[in-house]
């Protein structure tokens, strides 16, 4: 079980949850964990395929092919208030 | 133990370096801020500040107030990170850094950057960067209140 941490727009789109448990059954990388936010929440899915939306992990910005492990510090994050996640400008 | 050790470790609880980035609710002195950065060097010869406030006007729309969350912990790492960058990559003497969280109205202080080093030309330059830095960066986020409701700011991009 891992404890992802949301903000912002995120949260509104889990139903004002601050926070998420999920199992995590088929891998334990990046990548599975979105697998796994897709099939409950897809609306955040989609924003996590966009890259609108990016996993951090232990509070950089993770790969999707970064491995989970117990204990590590998760959350979602939504654009920035002052620019798109270096997308733009 | 030195003179020197001894004297460094009586230095008050509140030592400078740990204010000189802060991400907090309640408001900020831009004068005691200045002053903490000044005391930081004798060599500070010149010092370019920015100060960011909530502004009543979004993308063509009015705005009531602006609702500011951070993610506790990263935000903080995030603006520790800026202010070491500026002072190596720009030659400034210091950088100081601060954010506000909260829900805050039209008018009031939402961040301050001070960049003060020997000249004036490398102070305006690590003050520009930093803020446009801290905008990409930092795990910050901006709900403002507007007349047809609240609006996370790039949730409509």
């Amino acid at each position: 079980m891992v404890t992802i941490q949301l903000f912002g727009m995120t949260k509104m789109l889990a139903g004002n949850q601050g926070t998420l448990s999920l199992s995590l059954h088929d891998g334990k990388r990046v990548k599975d964990l979105v697998s796994v936010i897709d099939a409950a929440y897809p609306k955040i899915g989609e924003l996590l395929q966009k890259k609108k939306v990016l996993v951090s992990v232990n509070q950089e910005i993770a790969h999707e092919e970064l491995e989970v492990n117990d204990g590590d510090e998760i959350a979602l994050l939504p654009p920035f208030a002052g620019g798109n996640h270096r997308s733009t400008r | 133990m030195s003179l020197e050790q001894v004297t460094k470790a009586d230095q008050p609880a509140t030592d400078d370096e740990a204010m000189l980035v802060r991400v907090q609710r309640e408001d900020f002195s831009i004068d005691e801020e200045l002053k903490r950065v000044r005391r930081r060097s004798k060599r500070i010869g010149g010092i370019a500040m920015f100060l960011g406030t909530a502004r009543d006007r979004s993308k063509g729309k009015d705005v009531d107030g602006i609702t500011f969350e951070h993610y506790e912990g990263m935000a903080q790492k995030k603006l520790r990170e800026i202010r070491e960058r500026a002072i190596k990559d720009f030659g400034v003497i210091e950088v100081l850094v601060l954010h506000r969280y909260g829900e805050l109205t039209i008018g009031e202080n939402i961040v301050l950057i001070i960049a003060a080093a020997e000249h004036r030309a490398e102070a305006f330059r690590a003050c520009q960067w930093a803020i446009d830095e801290l905008k990409q960066i930092t795990p910050i986020w901006k709900l403002e209140r507007t007349p047809e409701g609240e609006v996370w700011v790039e949730e409509h991009p």
